[in-house]
């Protein structure tokens, strides 16, 4: 990156400062150095790009995404998983500590850091696990993991069944201010289920998970963040009823956020159609009322993100009967588009969609990106917001092509992506 | 004397709780005059002759039982340690029964610690002589907390006013209780610093400020006291290691730079080097009053032994 990038007749979206205009950002240093209408073709820079009107937003945040590095590299690596990322729109994402070993050490937490700064093309941070190898039983050396980098806790996908151990965890978090993030679901009412519980999967004759699974738990999730104090992120609720939970706590005062899979946004039950395995995931695709009250909610501003919640599997995994298929589906490259193809329908305004996924979990994370702004980093994504496309699981930059949106029609498409200033992606 | 002449209106010792200042200050003062008496060649004094003190230890102490018998042995009494290892206790004895038994041999004062919380209240009403606390469960050690005052106060001056932290496992520490209940009655400033999983519920209203970090709990602070931290406690359901505990919660010379420049330590002992203590500060010449919190330890023993046998019903009518 040498001198000075001025990017021009564009259309600036920042849900942060809520700007939808007209004009352009100059880069310099890897940040955004100027912005605005004043930023034209006759912009003094070394180099200059025309936007063609598109639109230009801060580059992604996600935050949950997992990779197989280490210990399943053949799902995917952090390399491949950040092409997949650039190719998204995404410029930074968390990732999540069920990996093998689990990242639950400041030893992982570094190698993690220390294995993107070499070879991913976006910025990745760590989440480590809350107990030691997801156990549920001991609690990390969550003071010293944090002073090593990680940005919040999280058991992933293995919920803390205890809640005396969960509690003891969210007392000591709270006595370093640690967010603590927790997929609220009960395995009890969730193992070996394969989509959401309801005369749908009655009729395919699937086990299907209660919706009480993730209300049970994110109930005492949130007493449990009450009386200790904790900073909650109910990590990818998927119904109304869950919303209304939290907003009821944060009315109390209690300190949660929460978080939305876009899947969850945009599929519903019926989309698992006929046994699709790539629409096996935790949480389940739920009734479409669930899915019109978490729009809803993003549009109130309830939801604080929305994640790709991004899980690879290879065909190994997903070529199989769908109740013995793995859980999980890829969403990098497909959560902006999934967000634009919403907007481009009028379910959802623009701006609002962005937020999530920008200046919303920033904020969460305390990251100076996710934002158009004199002195932020310049991580930006210049996207078409109404292209129509068909996603076909080949043109994945992903390793496992796992992806509900397979053979789906969306609106909006990346053009081009930039983390500090550089082009990681380029459509050609 | 004015120490002399107030009577002690209680007739066991089963915490700090319940005492006022003038209770505190009679215990301290006549401390103090056994802190010389322990100075010098011959230690004894007859006080206590002919009268019987029984240790009953229901838990492992090498220090608090040996203080006892020091002192009731300077004291000219009759000290007997009952061997609870070997004892009926272990055959199934209930602790009231164990209590019974004891009594018919009419002892007149009994020193009892045990492993569970409001067993020493328990006993007291079972027996009919002087019954001191010597640390019950996680509820109190009230001569641990006279004997860290009687510390502070000759060593650092008046309590009142003073800034006294008391660090590490709070939740699991009679001490800490005892000490916040003492230094509270003496007018001291209490801060609690520790983690918030071994931070008590509802310990915000024992009036002490609680801090979850040491840096800025310690600032401005008179006298750090440190508290024992169990192994089993690092196990990563209270807190994940020894390591970080250390990290964040041990008293090493960078954290101790945040209190006042000429503050002491204590800690009640027996100390986990490294883990809530690094050693330089343990072993410090000017600063550490570790070795002198022993020293007092027996004289303020003596001063409840011998206060509490005055006050004994039956012994008091016959004398008088």
């Amino acid at each position: 990156m040498t001198g000075r990038t001025a990017i021009y007749n564009a259309r600036l979206l920042d849900p942060a400062s809520g700007r939808d205009e007209k004009g352009g950002i100059l880069i310099e240093n890897g940040l955004i150095a100027d912005l605005g209408i004043g930023i034209t073709k006759a912009s003094p820079a070394d180099l200059r790009i025309d936007a063609h009107g598109k639109a230009l937003a801060p580059g992604l945040i996600d935050l949950r995404v997992k990779t197989g590095e280490p210990g399943a590299e053949n799902k995917e690596t952090l390399e491949t998983a950040s092409e997949a990322a650039a190719a998204g729109g995404v410029t930074t994402f968390v990732v999540m500590p069920d990996t093998d070993p689990v990242i639950d050490s400041v030893a992982l937490v570094d190698f993690i850091k220390r294995r993107a700064d070499g070879v991913a093309k976006v910025k990745v941070h760590p989440a480590a696990g809350l107990t030691i190898g997801l156990d549920g039983q001991k609690m990390s050396e969550i003071g010293l993991i944090k002073e090593a980098g990680a940005v919040f806790f999280s058991n992933g996908d293995r919920p803390v069944e205890d809640a005396g151990v969960l509690r003891r965890a969210m007392q000591y978090a709270s006595s370093f201010d640690v967010l603590v993030a927790s997929r609220p679901d009960t395995p009890a009412l969730s193992k070996n289920t394969v989509m959401t519980a309801g005369a749908f999967a009655a009729r395919l004759g699937l086990r299907g998970a209660p919706p009480e699974a993730e209300w049970i738990a994110l109930e005492r999730d949130l007493m449990l963040a009450e009386t200790t104090g904790a900073r909650l992120l109910a990590d990818c609720i998927s119904t109304g009823r869950s919303l209304k939970a939290i907003e009821r706590a944060r009315k109390a005062g209690v300190k949660v956020a929460c978080s939305v899979a876009a899947y969850s946004l945009f599929f519903n039950e019926l989309d698992v159609g006929d046994y699709l395995t790539y629409c096996k995931v935790q949480p389940p695709f739920r009734a479409e009322a669930d899915r019109l009250a978490l729009i809803d909610g993003l549009k109130r501003g309830v939801v604080d993100a929305v994640v790709s919640a991004h899980d690879p599997q290879p065909p190994e995994d997903k070529r199989l009967p769908i109740a013995e298929a793995a859980y999980g589906a890829v969403g990098l490259e497909t959560l902006l588009p999934a967000l634009l193809s919403l907007a481009a329908r009028d379910e959802l305004p623009l701006l609002a969609a962005l937020k999530a996924v920008t200046s919303g979990p920033a904020d969460l994370l305390g990251l100076p990106q996710g934002r158009l702004k004199k002195g932020a980093p310049a991580d930006l994504v210049l996207f078409d917001a109404t292209a129509p496309w068909a996603c076909d699981r080949d043109d994945l930059s992903s390793r496992s092509k796992n992806s509900p949106f397979d053979g789906r029609k969306l609106e909006g498409k990346v053009l081009r992506t930039w983390v500090n200033g550089a082009t990681v992606f380029e459509r050609g | 004397m004015a120490a002399d002449a107030y009577a002690f209106p209680h007739r066991h010792l089963l915490g700090i709780e319940g005492l006022n200042r003038l209770d505190i200050e009679t215990l301290l003062n006549l401390g103090d005059r056994y802190v010389d008496l322990n100075r010098q060649r011959v230690k004894h004094a007859g006080t206590l002759s002919g009268q019987t003190l029984v240790n009953l230890f229901f838990e492992n102490s090498t220090r608090t039982q040996g203080s006892f018998e020091i002192a009731g042995r300077r004291l000219g009494a009759d000290v007997v340690t009952m061997p609870i290892a070997t004892s009926s206790v272990k055959k199934g004895e209930t602790l009231v029964d164990t209590a019974m038994t004891l009594n018919a041999m009419r002892p007149d004062l009994l020193v009892i610690r045990h492993p569970s919380s409001g067993a020493v209240k328990l006993l007291s009403r079972k027996v009919d002589c002087a019954v001191i606390n010597a640390g019950d469960g996680t509820h109190e050690h009230p001569t641990q907390a006279l004997l860290d005052a009687l510390t502070i106060r000759r060593r650092v001056g008046d309590i009142g006013g003073m800034r006294i932290a008391i660090c590490g496992d709070i939740l699991h520490s009679r001490v800490a209780r005892s000490n916040v209940a003492c230094l509270n009655v003496l007018g001291a400033e209490v801060r609690l610093i520790a983690p918030r999983t071994l931070t008590p519920s509802g310990a915000e209203d024992w009036g002490a400020k609680l801090f979850t970090d040491m840096r800025e709990g310690l600032k401005g602070c008179d006298v750090v006291m440190m508290l024992r931290l169990q192994q089993e406690r690092m196990d990563g359901a209270y807190l994940p290691s020894a390591r970080e505990f250390f990290h964040f919660y041990g008293l090493d010379e960078e954290k101790l730079s945040h209190a006042k420049p000429t503050a002491f330590v204590m800690h009640p002992g027996p100390m986990n080097r490294g883990v809530e203590i690094e050693s330089s500060i343990a072993d410090h010449k000017t600063r550490s009053l570790i070795t002198e919190q022993v020293e007092m330890g027996v004289a303020v023993r003596m001063a409840v032994l011998e206060t509490l046998a005055k006050n004994a019903p039956e012994i008091g009518a016959k004398n008088r």
